[in-house]
């Protein structure tokens, strides 16, 4: 693209023409910018990172400006006892280094492997697991890490009964905290002699060797867990154990960490001697605004808007041919009578099969992410491909179902609504599923709601057929079906799946240890939810969507959505 | 003329206390329990338990009136509390973002006193010519165009296009984001600070400085033909000192009525342009305190934007005895 501005005097006489000449350019400008790239790279889907070539040259230290991660607002919450959003979790875990970390260097086949700890184990039905602490390490202010820091931490993050604070059921006595009526978690044992930690947990639960390793139970510093009032510990220097430290209180504008010198490396001992010098997180309160600065060089990184996928493969290193363990979906409310019930599984059925995911993934996200075929992606152990029997685009079938729910004596009281959070690139996506399903007969509208609303409405039950997403916390098979269709996450994470059956299989599946046994269990529950009640559609499994820039020579993305910061180096 | 300010002063004493109140019980109108959802309840239903301890922690469990009377109390002395989500100072965000926004109000303002009137007075006086046309066109595109539309649009003029061309530093203009915050006298950018403030600073005064030559252009027409114009023609003054000395200032009521209120808007309202450019001020702080229900944050910004919208409006009102001395501002006038 040529440059517009020629500079130079504007005179009188030539107002006119320069004044032409630049809406010319305008609308020629504008016209670029909104033109689609047919050359778009189709990527792979094997790749376990976003990174450019793993043998690139990089270079020691630099300072990185990401314009990805706090797109919208900045973070509600830094303190990984109350955070539930990936965003703030990007920078948690750059901070905080857990009991248990993921290698996700095989992604079909996520493991679990100590890092904190040197060693974890079991009982025989997975009751009672025994963390063994390693003894060197410390935080970034030198306070060594013991298993009473553990337990500290972990009655702190239950007294705090944040969002993720079910969690804490899962040990005894974890649910008494959260509710105010102890102080300590009568399941956690911390012994500093033999630097062993033991869990009793109220039930046999044999993933949680994946849920130790998680945010909210991440070790903080005595100043934390010793501190009088636990709220003001995330608006000040978090002190943590992980390959990057804070060195100034967060603004809702930005948030620094610098090198930690004190971490002494990942699960593998690795201190990425590359490792970026800081860190910068800037908050942009507009996705395009994000991208533009990206552009215009005001950052190393930024996320992509879906519309201009495309142009971002052409133009940037991206992490689009990362699959991420995340679940796009649509919810439909089983207890609203317009959409719930026996009486309206063929309905369920036909705007199933109605809907094209292939054109949403194409027309919306320039084939970028994976059609689903089930809700549980690939990574997950168990995982079964196509299991979904109704997620396939037929639209004969689908119109002959809503006949046939037609002819049993049923009707639309109304248009069906299609309820999604407006501010986050949903409309396109259901532009399209209104089309799909008119062309079948079946009326619906689209129902957007800032996001705020959408899920306070969702939490009150307001759910007939909702837009909703998941990333997984940690690969395993029950942090999709328990957390979010199970009853008891109704009110959290569900809005508005019930079955009993599914909920006997999804807790035999939890307290069974052994693996295959576990997954068949989970598999059965999966095929009650998407295929004999139908009570959610899938539309499409995610991938990373970050962008980079060319003087980034590696920059990785785990399965899980999450930046391995101290793998990012820039190129030599 | 001085009885008249004080009066107006103390006026703006009622003013505020009236909206600020109006306010603080609109809020308890609103839908949504905010003891929910300051206890985590924006996306889940929180443990009752959990909800009770925060409406106790917050005071929302004492009657309505006690929850009013105690704000004012603290009001009055400029406590404005802490915010429920962050638990910071009211005092403190206030100070941050109304600098912020002062900042940017003052250049959007100062764009729209000099480019609008500038436009309009020319556009008038060469009335029917090719300029005037343009001029009519541009100013009605500018207050047609969506302020996002025109910030992405200036974005990528402005500082994609140099990053992509390799344009030197100086013109390459910046997306986002307040700057290194190097300023003389509180309001004048040093160093690169202008090259974050005239982005925003355009986009913001785009639609009143077109509103502004419209209203110039038509009230300088109006002016242009009035009979003492023609009488100081004819006394021999020359066409410039006619249109400044005597058609400018009394052509400028409406519009300095217009720039009045606009000043107020661009302090308090200038959600738009804030959220394109990531510019931390009120208009966007007050829209998330509404959302997050942060009633402490809601009011005591508010606060702020309503005093200053009532002394801006102040001396809108005393500058017009300055335009036209017709008009007089004391006890004479209301003889």
């Amino acid at each position: 693209m040529q440059p517009i501005h020629k500079g130079g005097p504007v005179t009188r006489k030539t107002l006119a023409g320069r004044v032409l000449a630049l809406l010319v350019a305008l609308m020629l400008i504008a016209a670029a910018c909104g033109s689609d790239s047919d050359s778009g790279d189709e990527s792979g889907s094997d790749g376990t990172s976003g990174g450019d070539d793993a043998a690139a040259e990089t270079q020691a230290g630099g300072d990185f400006i990401d314009l990805g991660t706090f797109v919208g607002d900045p973070p509600e919450h830094l303190d990984p006892a109350l955070n539930t959003t990936l965003d703030a979790y990007q920078v948690i875990n750059a901070v905080y280094d857990g009991l248990t970390d993921i290698d996700t260097s095989d992604p079909a086949n996520p493991v679990i492997v100590p890092d904190v700890a040197e060693s974890y184990e079991a009982n025989d039905d997975a009751t009672v697991w025994t963390f063994t602490i390693r003894d060197d390490q410390v935080f970034s202010n030198g306070e060594q890490i013991t298993p009473s820091t553990f337990k500290a931490s972990w009655d702190r993050a239950a007294q705090m009964a944040g969002d993720y604070s079910y969690l804490m059921s899962f040990i005894e006595g974890g649910i008494e905290v959260v509710e105010g009526d102890a102080e300590e978690i009568s399941g956690v044992v911390a012994n500093d002699d033999d630097m062993t930690l033991e869990v009793t947990l109220t039930e046999p639960y044999s993933n949680f060797d994946a849920v130790a390793g998680f945010q909210l139970f991440f070790p903080l510093p005595s100043e934390a867990t010793d501190a009088a009032d636990f709220t003001e510990w995330e608006n000040g220097i978090m002190i943590g154990n992980g390959p990057f430290a804070m060195t100034e209180p967060r603004t809702d504008e930005e948030i620094l960490l610098e090198k930690n010198d004190e971490w002494d490396g990942d699960y593998n001992g690795e201190t990425w001697p590359d490792r970026l010098d800081t860190i910068k997180f800037v908050t942009t309160a507009d996705p395009d605004t994000a991208y533009n600065s990206f552009e215009a060089g005001e950052g190393n990184d930024a996320n992509i808007p879906p519309a201009r996928t495309a142009e971002a493969q052409e133009n940037y290193g991206t992490t689009l041919d990362v699959p991420i363990l995340g679940s796009y979906h649509f919810q439909f409310n089983l207890e609203d009578p317009s959409v719930g019930g026996d009486d309206n599984l063929l309905f369920r059925q036909a705007v199933d099969q109605a809907i094209d995911r292939d054109e949403i993934n194409e027309a919306v996200y320039s084939g970028s992410r994976t059609t689903s075929t089930g809700i549980t992606p690939e990574g997950i152990p168990g995982f079964q491909a196509d299991l979904c029997e109704f997620c396939t685009y037929d639209p004969e079938a689908a119109q002959a179902a809503f006949e046939e729910w037609e002819a049993a004596g049923n009707s639309q009281d109304g248009p069906l609504t299609i309820q999604f959070n407006r501010d986050a690139g949903h409309e396109p996506v259901v532009q399209i599923m209104v089309d799909n399903l008119a062309a079948i007969g079946i009326d619906a509208e689209a129902d957007p709601m800032d996001s705020e609303t959408y899920f306070s409405e969702l939490a009150d039950g307001a759910c007939v057929f909702c837009r909703t997403g998941w990333f997984a916390d940690y690969p395993t098979y029950d942090n999709f079906m328990y957390d979010l269709f199970h009853s008891d996450a109704l009110g959290g994470n569900n809005y508005g799946f019930s079955n009993e059956e599914f909920d006997s299989l999804v807790d035999e599946a939890k307290q069974t240890t052994d693996k295959d046994e576990q997954a068949d269990l989970f598999v059965q529950a999966e095929e009650i939810l998407v295929n004999e009640e139908i009570g959610v559609v899938p539309i499409n499994w995610y991938r990373g969507d970050y962008a980079y820039s060319d003087d980034i020579a590696v920059f990785p993305q785990t399965n899980f959505g999450l930046i391995v910061w101290e793998q990012v180096a820039f190129a030599a | 003329m001085f009885a008249y300010f004080v009066r107006r002063l103390l006026l703006v004493v009622p003013t505020v206390f009236f909206a600020l109140s109006f306010l603080f019980l609109l809020f308890f109108a609103l839908p949504g329990d905010p003891a929910t959802l300051l206890a985590g309840g924006a996306d889940r239903n929180p443990d009752p338990g959990v909800v009770e301890r925060a409406r106790e922690r917050y005071g929302l469990d004492e009657p309505l009136y006690q929850q009013f009377g105690e704000y004012w109390g603290r009001a009055a002395q400029w406590d404005l509390g802490e915010s429920f989500k962050s638990g910071r100072s009211v005092n403190d965000i206030l100070g941050e973002k109304a600098i912020n926004s002062l900042r940017l109000a003052i250049w959007a303002i100062l764009i729209e006193i000099v480019v609008g009137i500038s436009v309009g007075v020319l556009s008038a006086i060469r009335r029917y010519s090719l300029s005037d046309k343009l001029t009519t066109i541009a100013t009605a595109a500018a207050s047609a165009v969506p302020v996002f539309v025109l910030g992405f649009i200036l974005q990528y003029l402005f500082a994609v296009v140099p990053e992509k061309q390799g344009w030197p530093d100086w013109l390459h203009l910046r997306t986002q984001g307040l700057g290194p915050d190097t300023w003389t006298f509180f309001f004048i950018p040093t160093g690169e600070q202008w090259r974050y403030l005239i982005l925003p600073a355009v986009t913001l005064a785009c639609v009143s400085t077109a509103l502004a030559a419209r209203m110039t252009r038509g009230s300088m027409l109006e002016v242009l033909r009035a009979d003492y114009l023609r009488t100081a023609r004819a006394k021999g003054l020359s066409e410039r000192k006619v249109v400044t000395g005597h058609g400018l200032r009394n052509a400028m009521l409406p519009v300095i009525t217009l720039i009045g209120l606009d000043f107020g808007t661009v302090i308090g309202a200038a959600i738009l342009t804030e959220t394109v450019f990531s510019w931390p001020g009120l208009g966007s702080a007050i829209a998330d305190a509404v959302s997050e229900r942060d009633l402490p944050v809601l009011l005591g910004l508010s606060l702020a934007v309503t005093i200053a919208f009532a002394l801006v409006n102040l001396l809108v009102d005393l500058s017009y005895a300055w335009f036209d001395p017709r008009i007089r501002l004391g006890k004479d006038a209301e003889v």
